[in-house]
């Protein structure tokens, strides 16, 4: 798995701009020490679910979210799915806050490139096994998303034994540690022009953010 | 028969899974199993009695997931269900007759520990304690602490085991496919670790079926002097039509399990996904198999919390660069609690090649205990070299010693009894390798004769504590040719008679032998050299001096250790002169450029030129701030972007310390233009947007004090007040967080009104800033320059 070097630029705030050699260069060496370094790990379940007005119940729990209700309208089935990308960006970025800040804020923006290209790896496996079943995928919906609260994810590492199977832990503060991990559900659904592609910032509300991607 | 004088007469094995059996019986997904302790006890009895009809001898009572965090709201106390897990285990004995051991079963505590996480070391330790306690009085015959993927929650684990309880300690980790803990820690430096702790047996849990394990135990058994434990999983869970399944038969469990067991092994049970048909299986074609012998397999070893370094054929470096003595801008940093002034020593010399590092933060004028703790965790967070803990305090030593993420090296014990009576019960303690001065209560002895009697003395009382030769590290004392040209001729007598007659590993503080001469540097590469065809195990250097590193690669390829000199010609095949340096720039950049451009070593040349015939003033207000203001409107304009922001923070920052060299060489401390407090709300652990801030405000000529992430509201307050501030900065990404930050703001307005707040982060808008009582905010980093420069009229 590589590093998207263009998502890489965009999250660093590039858009459609050109990066300057320097930066390209960091990069590079960025990528390279992440890609060989880091260990991905993901675990996924998969639950009936149902929707009834803004709540949604799946595997015993009941999640009180109008977005989610939203995101998961119609669906019987959903994947819960947790993933890293492993400690190494974080020690990565403690090490070059100390030599080289640059260097840091780029692993920033690369972990977070680096996860998302893993999301879309183990949701095409999702969909794989989906599809076989006459079933498409929802968009990726995480807690913190919409009014889906953050206090679930203690829910969602219960669920999956998160910290027994990928290493990931909660903070005090429901943070994730490593930081450059996810959490999300994948609604299924039989009905096909309901599914979604790809995630994209289409399904955010923040029109004015820095970072929206390009249509 | 105890469990302790069982282990090792005959193969011994533990039960299967309790949580898939538990699955099985209804088990919700996410409903804790330990509570079934109260709620269903016959389960939990008849499960542990099918165990035991299939043939195990040691029953993991149901406490897996007992600790404070997972406990709380659930209305029942770690004691409580501790307790009646452990009876469960003994009444299934005695009510099948069975002969077995009740295990404390205690897994990780699900939280991740500083300094990566937020879990103090010593909070993990309080976690763990009572249930140990707990389980010993409740009749516990032994303590497993399994499924553990983190070397230092494992030490924690360990500690209150030991210090709380008089259980022997069988460890089992999680490895991966790479075999390695997924905090990165490889076997060799889990089992230095452990056997430092002396744990009673140590071994792999979880994760794999047996196929997949075996292939890790060659290398286990050979570099382990422990009885060795084996509990797999039935198989890789495999998502069938949405559910986990473990899909490993009883009979192929068996089978497998019994190729090991020929091999040598311990202990064998089964982990999740197993069931008393599969721990029956193993048992029927186990049993009766003898157990692996334990032989002691010598190896001197430390390690990180990533890896081991070994003793051995090939020299080692132990970089000397952290230590006060004769470094005024160190003594600064340690009195201005300047950690990354020695995180950047310590990255340096890992850069050029150390080994191990040496951390002596010794100072008469500081908390030398609090600066050792916070210097041993700092350090262990940023790098995965080990560290040699060097200082004369006990209580320094301890503290080290305990918050150590591994097993360390000790700098130093001597000959002298109190030393002696100080260190070694640390060791014995903690673990660790030692160096050891051969010098006692007559002084250092004039003759090799006498230095190695004092070793001689030294390995001998090492000895009553259970510390063996292969912990230790006979320095024979480096003294200066220049009081007495015998002097190298004794130190490397005895250096040799040591490591060849003696058998054990040597070190020497290499540079002393140089003092009071001219161009130290060639007499100690010289001695040097001699010194490692003599026997020198490892170097205390300073990795930096490219002599000194020159000497020690040819050495390595001469005497063999650097087969067909494969890393000498990686490093020196590139280009004559320094490996890796950049080819030198014709022609001269000036400062302005520099900064705008983003070179470092550029702009602090160019500097000091400048400063050759300007003021220090001139230069900061004629280049350095406009170059930093022409690189900020790009930022803010989109014609150029952080990274390049950073790289002319960086370049700026270097011409910077040209002046404060410059000033400070004059006898002028430089004023700044004023003190600003930061931090990251409490809650909170990102940081690299506050950094960035920082960097931007001591460019721009502001003292900044950082408190560094997740800080109370009170400790703000305290520092706001502490040093007179104006400004505080505070910085926060989540939504959750960001009401720690309104909680801050309102302290800060009682306690020190007169001081300003400006906020800043990824959740904030200027609506919620307006919100909070913010007196500022700004959407990136150059915002809070400007606000600074508003605020203290510059």
């Amino acid at each position: 798995m590589k590093v998207d070097r263009k998502e890489t630029l965009r999250y660093l705030g590039y858009g459609r701009q050109e990066a300057d050699g320097q930066t390209l260069q960091l990069l590079e060496e960025v990528a390279a020490e992440l890609e060989a370094d880091s260990m991905p790990k993901s675990i996924y379940r998969e639950y009936g679910c149902q929707v009834e007005g803004d709540k949604v119940l799946f595997g015993g729990l009941a999640v009180t979210s109008a977005s989610l209700a939203r995101n998961l309208k119609g669906c019987r089935r959903v994947a819960l799915l947790a993933a890293t990308i492993g400690r190494t960006a974080d020690l990565m970025i403690k090490k070059y806050s100390v030599l080289n800040l640059a260097k840091a804020a780029i692993v920033q923006a690369a972990g977070a490139a680096y996860i998302e290209s893993y999301l879309d790896e183990i949701s095409a496996e999702i969909k794989k096994d989906a599809q076989g079943r006459g079933l498409y995928l929802r968009p990726r919906f995480s807690p913190g998303y919409g009014d889906f609260s953050l206090e679930h994810q203690k829910d969602i590492f219960a669920m999956l034994e998160c910290s027994k199977r990928i290493g990931v832990t909660l903070t005090a503060g429901n943070l994730m540690m490593p930081s450059k991990s996810v959490t999300a559900l994948i609604g299924l659904t039989p009905a096909r022009g309901q599914s979604c592609q790809m995630p994209s910032c289409s399904q955010c509300g923040k029109t004015d953010c820095e970072f929206r991607q390009e249509e | 028969m105890k469990f302790k004088d069982h282990l090792g007469k005959e193969l011994l094995f533990f039960d299967g899974a309790m949580g898939t059996m538990l699955q099985k019986q209804g088990l919700r997904s996410g409903e804790l199993p330990e509570v079934w302790n109260a709620t269903r006890e016959n389960v939990i009895l008849d499960i542990h009695k099918n165990y035991l009809e299939a043939g195990a001898n040691i029953i993991k009572a149901n406490t897996f997931g007992i600790n404070p965090f997972k406990m709380e709201g659930t209305g029942y106390t770690c004691e409580e269900l501790t307790q009646r897990g452990i009876a469960l285990v003994k009444r299934a004995i005695a009510e099948t007759g069975k002969k077995a051991y009740a295990a404390l079963d205690i897994g990780s505590l699900g939280k991740l520990l500083e300094p990566l996480g937020d879990l103090p070391f010593e909070a993990a330790y309080e976690a763990f304690r009572p249930v140990c306690v707990a389980g010993e009085q409740a009749g516990a015959d032994l303590c497993l602490i399994e499924t553990m993927n983190d070397t230092y929650e494992i030490k924690a684990a360990v500690l209150a085991a030991k210090e709380n309880t008089s259980l022997p300690i069988v460890v089992t980790m999680v490895f991966d496919e790479s075999g390695k803990l997924l905090t990165g820690a490889d076997m060799e430096a889990a089992v230095a670790m452990l056997e430092g702790l002396r744990v009673d047996a140590i071994g792999l849990n979880c994760g794999f079926g047996p196929d997949v394990m075996k292939a890790f135990l060659p290398k286990l058994r050979q570099i382990c002097s422990l009885p060795l434990v084996l509990n797999p999983n039935a198989g890789l869970p495999v998502v069938v039509d949405g559910r986990t399944c473990f899909q490993v038969t009883p009979g192929d469990f068996a089978a497998i399990m019994k190729e090991i067991a020929a091999e040598g092994m311990s202990i064998l049970g089964g982990c999740c996904g197993t069931t008393p048909a599969h721990i029956q299986a193993l048992v029927s074609a186990c049993q009766g198999m003898p157990p692996l012998q334990v032989t002691e397999k010598n190896r001197s070893v430390v390690s990180s919390y990533t890896h081991a370094v070994v003793f051995e054929e090939r020299p080692k470096i132990i970089g000397e660069r952290i230590n006060p003595t004769g470094k005024s801008r160190f003594k600064q940093a340690l009195r201005e609690k300047d950690m990354e002034y020695i995180y950047k020593e310590a990255l340096v010399q890992q850069e050029h090649g150390a080994h191990i590092l040496d951390v002596n933060v010794g100072l008469p004028e500081i908390d030398e205990v609090e600066m050792m703790r916070k210097a041993v965790t700092g350090i262990q967070g940023i790098t995965g070299l080990p560290l040699q803990i060097d200082t004369s305090d006990g209580a320094a030593m301890e503290t080290a010693m305990r918050l150590y993420n591994g097993k360390p090296l000790i700098n130093s014990v001597n000959g002298k009894q109190e030393s002696m009576d100080t260190v070694f019960p640390l060791v014995a303690k903690y673990g660790g390798m030692v160096v050891c001065l051969a010098l006692d209560e007559e002084g250092i002895p004039k003759t090799a004769e006498g230095r190695v009697r004092v070793a001689e003395k030294i390995i001998a009382e090492a000895a009553k504590y259970g510390i063996g030769k292969k912990d230790l590290l006979i320095d024979t004392l480096t003294l200066t040719i220049s009081t007495g040209q015998e002097n190298a001729q004794v130190t490397l007598d005895a250096l040799d008679y040591v490591r060849h007659q003696m058998g054990v590993h040597t070190t020497l503080g290499v540079s002393n032998i140089s003092f009071g001469l001219p161009q130290r540097e060639k007499v100690n590469t010289a001695f040097f050299t001699i010194a490692l065809s003599r026997g020198l195990s490892a170097g205390i250097i300073n990795p930096g001096s490219e002599a000194m590193m020159a000497a020690y690669h040819a050495y390595c390829a001469l005497n063999g250790s650097d087969v067909q000199c494969a890393d000498y010609i990686g490093i020196y095949s590139q280009q004559p002169g320094a490996p890796g340096a950049a080819p030198a720039k014709s022609g001269e950049i000036s400062l302005y450029d520099a900064v705008v451009k983003g070179l470092a070593e550029s702009a602090y040349q160019a500097a000091k030129k400048e400063l050759q015939d300007k003021e220090p003033l001139a230069v900061i207000d004629g280049d350095l701030i406009p170059a930093l203001d022409h690189v900020g409107q790009g930022f803010e304009k989109k014609t150029m972007f952080l990274p390049q922001l950073l790289m002319s923070a960086d370049a700026a920052k270097a011409g910077f310390d040209a002046i404060k060299e410059h000033l400070k060489a004059k006898g002028d401390d430089s004023a700044s233009k004023g003190t600003i407090v930061i931090a990251t709300v409490k809650g909170d652990i990102h940081d690299i947007g506050k950094n960035i801030v920082k960097v931007l405000l001591e460019n721009y000529g502001f003292e900044v004090i950082d408190l560094g992430k997740d800080v109370p509201p009170e400790d703000v307050v305290k520092a706001a007040r502490e040093h007179d501030v104006r400004l505080v900065g505070l910085s926060a990404l989540m939504t959750t967080t960001v009401s720690n930050m309104e909680i801050t703001i309102q302290l800060l307005k009682k306690e020190a009104p007169a001081c300003k707040v400006m906020v800043g982060g990824a959740v904030l808008t200027q609506t919620y800033a307006d919100m909070i009582g913010a007196d500022f905010y700004s959407k990136d980093a150059m915002g809070s320059v400007r606000y600074a420069n508003e605020l203290f009229g510059a």
